[in-house]
């Protein structure tokens, strides 16, 4: 019988390094849209009314 | 404070200048509907095991309602059955919203809808027929395993979707979680229904363990807080505490919670620098989970007088209350010498359900109470009857968490006496499965009360519409 063990634990290896390089993507996209900025706070306040939203036009 | 009233009526007025965008929300209803359902049905099997630790042969000679099917089918079906399909019909009615663009989808929403109801039945049908992958929380054939990732890679394009064509940059805290959700479920649930498969021994355990814990801390986890987030201001009408809070506590979750599975196997044959590991990432997940906790308490500084009459917030309030101690609960088992005692015994599931049951699904109750009568534009059928449910579940679930949690420590000390005979630690423990049973009952109470509200709301719509 053919031994998985190790492919299958590089595999989750593997899907464990996409997303830890998906997780380092996001962090510095999330800087660069301003969460740590003066403007931190602006989407609390916007959800509050987010059934009153206006229309997006494309 | 002037200043957040300032910035909330901003908001308002800049909202206000432009038409209202109005929301299908077709497929959100059709996963809460069908969530609903199952929640009922698989209550029903929730007290027939309970009534089983009670009397033992009942039932015993039907095949299909042996223990062994009925645990599986009451695992899956709470989880995927109920708690992730209505956490994804909440998904599909808060994202777009939070976005101010239509859902990306609809059709594509319903066809998910459809495919993840075809998945519940087949569960429903293999696992009472016994065929099983014998792997906790991956008991699932192999072609439902398929179906659940085309199903999960369906939801997570339109969500993604939705969010790329959004109206601002910065996103509300709980589109974060709702996309940590996506993307930590697809490595989560391929690590735990797929390379376990070709593992063996000690390898694969530690493979399904990572699941297991991961199920609950990379799946149920973010996508609950999403909705915590997103519930407890609307429902309180109050801006959070602060989003910055909001953004540490889930960089630091996304950071700590994979390494804790291995703390299943503490004292096991596994390398103790890997059970070391798992210990500090448990205790320092205390970290995302007092930065949320305390975000929440802080929103609701001044605002606590709600709670008398506001029943989702009672549901979000209590909620978090138990995120609490379940949170707390966790760390400290994973010490090696509380594990010593409680590990394997009943104290694990009391620990599960006040997860499962007492944080997550009282927030997804609650996301319910919230949207269905909007979606529906319509008024809840009976806030009374609301309150009831609330009351069931908080009794009842109080109840059986407790219960176990002093029935798991009385266990394990009578286990970790040898001149014990195993058989008279399992007669021992009736009085403690008796009063989970009854418990029991009070939580299936709670689930009728909660789900006859929900369906009497939505079929008497046009009876009760909607103040303008």
């Amino acid at each position: 019988m053919q031994d998985y063990v190790y492919p299958s634990i590089y595999f989750s290896y593997f899907l464990f390094a996409l997303l830890a390089g998906g997780a380092l993507y996001f962090f510095l996209k999330s800087l660069k849209h301003g969460y740590l900025s003066g403007n931190t706070e602006e989407p609390k306040y916007r959800m509050l009314h987010d059934e009153e939203q206006p229309e997006v036009r494309k | 404070m002037p200043e957040e009233i300032n910035k909330s009526v901003e908001a308002r007025s800049s909202a206000a200048s432009e038409p209202a965008l109005v929301h299908d929300d077709t497929t959100a209803k059709w996963f809460l509907i069908s969530s609903i359902a199952y929640f009922f049905i698989v209550g029903i099997i929730a007290v027939t095991i309970a009534a089983k630790f009670v009397w033992p042969s009942l039932l015993g000679t039907v095949q299909y309602l042996t223990y062994g099917r009925l645990r599986p089918l009451h695992v899956n079906g709470m989880l995927f059955g109920w708690l992730l399909a209505a956490d994804m019909g909440l998904s599909f009615f808060m994202v777009p919203r939070l976005c101010a663009v239509k859902l990306w989808s609809e059709k594509l929403g319903i066809a998910t809808a459809i495919l993840w109801n075809a998945i519940i039945l087949g569960a429903v049908v293999s696992l009472l027929m016994g065929w099983n992958q014998g792997l906790e929380y991956a008991e699932l054939p192999l072609p439902l395993d398929i179906a659940v990732v085309v199903a999960w890679i369906m939801f997570g394009v339109n969500i993604f979707m939705t969010v790329a064509s959004r109206k601002y940059d910065q996103m509300y805290v709980s589109i974060w979680y709702i996309m940590g959700t996506i993307l930590w479920t697809a490595f989560v649930y391929l690590t735990g229904n797929f390379a376990v498969l070709f593992a063996t021994g000690t390898n694969q355990a530690n493979l399904n363990w990572m699941y297991v814990h991961n199920a609950v801390g990379l799946i149920f986890t973010p996508v609950g807080l999403a909705i915590a987030y997103y519930f407890i201001p609307k429902s309180s009408n109050t801006p959070l505490y602060s989003h910055k809070l909001s953004m540490i506590g889930f960089w630091s979750l996304a950071f700590v919670y994979v390494w804790t599975g291995a703390h299943h196997m503490l004292h096991g044959p596994i390398s103790q620098w890997l059970q070391t590991i798992s210990i500090a990432f448990s205790v320092m997940l205390l970290i995302p989970v007092w930065a949320v906790v305390y975000n929440f308490f802080a929103t609701m500084k001044g605002q606590w007088h709600q709670l008398k009459d506001n029943v989702p917030l009672k549901f979000l309030m209590s909620g978090v209350v138990f995120y609490l101690l379940t949170c707390f609960q966790g760390p400290m088992h994973s010490l090696r010498t509380v594990n010593a005692i409680v590990s394997k015994t009943d104290w694990i599931p009391g620990h599960a359900h006040m997860a499962v049951l007492g944080a997550f699904s009282f927030f997804a109750i609650a996301g319910c109470y919230h949207m269905i009568p909007r979606v529906f534009k319509t008024t809840i059928f009976s806030e009374a009857l609301a309150n009831w449910s609330f009351w069931f579940l908080m009794f009842g679930g109080l109840g059986f968490f407790v219960t176990l949690w002093l029935g798991g420590f009385w266990q394990g000390w009578q286990w970790n006496n040898p001149s014990i005979p195993f058989i008279d630690t399992v007669i021992a423990l009736k009085p403690v499965w008796i009063v989970r049973f009854f418990s029991g009952i009070l939580m299936f109470l709670g689930i009728v009360s909660f789900g006859y509200n929900i369906m009497a709301t939505i079929l008497g719509a046009k009876d009760r519409p909607a103040a303008a």
